[in-house]
């Protein structure tokens, strides 16, 4: 509790005589993160200047930032990034709009189940990415291997937890529906649907995750255009700074997308919060 | 004739992890009367879920026939409505929302929807609370809720499953207060579960009491105290003679059931 700034994690208790540091904005779990990082780059930094260590193979967050601005100036950079955007998000809408009935459809249906959930589960368990020499055979080298295979990486989280979502419906709201005279349909909408949503949204989620991984392995494997692409010919040019760069980009864009399903995520199970 | 007649009425249910079938009740026959307000007591297990969900046309019947206002029960969402214990409402849906929903369902004219559903809301207590959700409410206000939505639908029949089961004893003697005062109102002929004697007792006309294995009625006590109830009959001699002999019935179940645990 020494350390304690402002307001705890709780937000209630404050350490007695810390004028100064009462009116520290930040929480303290934040603090702590942030405090972290900056250690973790200042000794990135120095470790190496102090010759403790080759910047050739772990480079330094100056030449990071620098490599990011040079970048950031080159047309081609965004070239290769709104491919890799184009791949994702085709893929990814592809396999919400498939992934999304049928999982409500394995969720309702005992027979479909049956059928389905084998392979389903083995596929599941199995990464997408072992499927990737054959997409490439199939599909070629460019964008459309990629989006299958993002495709495939997304399709199974989501149609895996639709379906749970949509298994898992309590019995006892299904009852009072139908005590009402509620049909299957109206089963399905007002009660199956909405109880399903948080479970939907958090396939969604794991899905945002498996589909970077997916383009940029995709692309690693083989491509002509794409931040996988990049990766590869930084690499073989032994390029940390701009391989740094792009692992970068890619992990706060995975970041990004993540913390907005999340939040999506909260605002749908909001009413289960107790109060 | 009566409101409700029960005919020879048996239901069975599949054993778990089988295909062997057992009866949950077994040839029951009961009247019950337009207008009255019927208790069934008896101990878990004996059927008295089963008997309401018969009512209200939501299990498939083994033998025998419910029949409301002279009609057969074929299906749910006819003439009854009904309460169940707790979580039964929708937790996404505000207080509105739910009331809204037995509405919805039974497919009422769109524009007076809300206008019916706050006035049901009104008539339970919670006017202030329309916008809630569910798990802001305590287990006595989801009750009201519950009950607010059985009755926005006007069913002939009100079917309550143990609707105070899992509320504390003083909650559930306001709520039983309460449900009284609403009910006088249309007294709607009602059905209601517990397996709490003096809450049968004060609530009802009449007390049905079931026995266990197979699901059966045993007795049937008139309770002849007078409209509006109020708590000082609770020690009143008719009161306390019929708890006495509703205890004793009761008694017996739970004697041979014991004996049953015993002998395994
Ligand atoms: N859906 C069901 N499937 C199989 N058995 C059931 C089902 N519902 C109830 N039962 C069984 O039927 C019997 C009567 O149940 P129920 O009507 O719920 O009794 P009560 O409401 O008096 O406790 C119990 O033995 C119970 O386990
Ligand atoms: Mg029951």
């Amino acid at each position: 509790m020494s350390l304690s700034l402002g307001k705890s994690a709780d937000g209630t208790r404050r350490a007695p005589g810390v004028r100064l540091l009462r009116r520290w904005p930040l929480r303290r779990s934040t603090t702590i993160s942030l405090l972290s990082v900056l250690i973790f780059l200042a000794l990135w930094q120095t470790v190496p200047a102090l010759g403790l260590m080759n910047a050739r193979y772990t480079s330094q967050p100056s030449a990071v930032a620098i490599a990011f601005a040079q970048m950031l100036g080159e047309a081609s950079f965004y070239g290769h990034a709104w491919v890799s955007l184009q791949e994702f998000v085709l893929g990814f809408v592809l396999a919400l709009a498939v992934a999304v009935p049928f999982g409500a459809l394995l969720g309702t249906s005992r027979q479909v189940r049956l059928i389905l959930d084998p392979p389903l589960m083995a596929l599941y368990i199995a990464p997408p990415l072992v499927l990737l020499p054959i997409l490439t055979i199939w599909l070629g080298i460019d964008m459309a291997s990629k989006v299958a295979v993002v495709f495939l990486g997304a399709f199974f989280p989501i149609i895996v937890n639709t379906g749970a979502g949509m298994r898992e419906a309590d019995p006892r709201l299904v009852r009072a529906a139908q005590s009402f005279g509620a049909g299957r349909l109206a089963i399905f909408t007002h009660v199956l649907v909405p109880g399903a949503l948080p479970s939907i949204a958090m396939g969604v989620r794991l899905a945002v995750g498996r589909g970077v991984l997916s383009v940029v392995v995709g692309e690693l494997f083989v491509s002509r255009a794409g931040i996988g692409h990049l990766l590869q010919i930084y690499g073989s040019a032994l390029r940390m700074d701009r391989l740094l760069v792009c692992a970068l980009v890619v992990s706060a864009f995975g970041y990004a997308l993540t913390q907005l399903v999340r939040r999506l995520e909260d605002g749908l199970r909001s009413w289960r919060a107790e109060p | 004739m009566s409101h409700i007649q029960f005919r020879d009425l048996s239901v069975s249910y599949r054993r778990p992890k089988s295909d062997e079938r057992f009866l949950a009740i077994d040839r029951i026959s009961l009247d019950i009367e337009r207008g009255s307000f019927v208790a069934v007591v008896g101990s878990s297990g004996c059927g008295k879920s089963t008997l309401l969900l018969a009512a209200a046309g939501l299990v498939s019947l083994a033998s025998g026939r419910v029949v409301i206002d002279a009609a057969p029960v074929t299906g749910p969402g006819g003439h009854a409505a009904m309460v169940f214990q707790d979580a039964s409402l929708l937790p996404w849906r505000s207080v509105l929302g739910n009331v809204r929903f037995g509405l919805e369902m039974r497919r009422w004219k769109r524009d007076d929807l809300t206008e019916r559903a706050l006035r049901h809301i009104r008539m339970v207590g919670l006017g202030d609370f329309a916008d809630y959700h569910p798990h802001q409410l305590s287990g006595g206000m989801r009750q009201r809720v519950n009950i607010a939505r059985a009755l926005a639908v006007d069913p002939e029949v009100l079917l309550m499953d143990e609707p105070f089961g899992a509320l504390d004893a003083q909650t559930r003697e306001v709520m039983g207060n309460e449900l009284l005062r609403i009910w006088e109102r249309d007294r709607k002929t009602a059905l209601f579960v517990t397996h709490d004697i003096e809450e049968a007792v004060f609530l009802a006309d009449k007390v049905v009491v079931m026995g266990r294995d197979p699901g059966r009625i045993k007795d049937v006590v008139q309770v002849d105290l007078p409209r509006p109830r109020s708590p000082d009959m609770l020690d009143s001699e008719t009161f306390v003679t019929i708890r006495r002999r509703l205890r004793e019935s009761l008694a017996e179940d739970m004697a041979s059931l014991r004996l049953v645990t015993e002998g395994v």
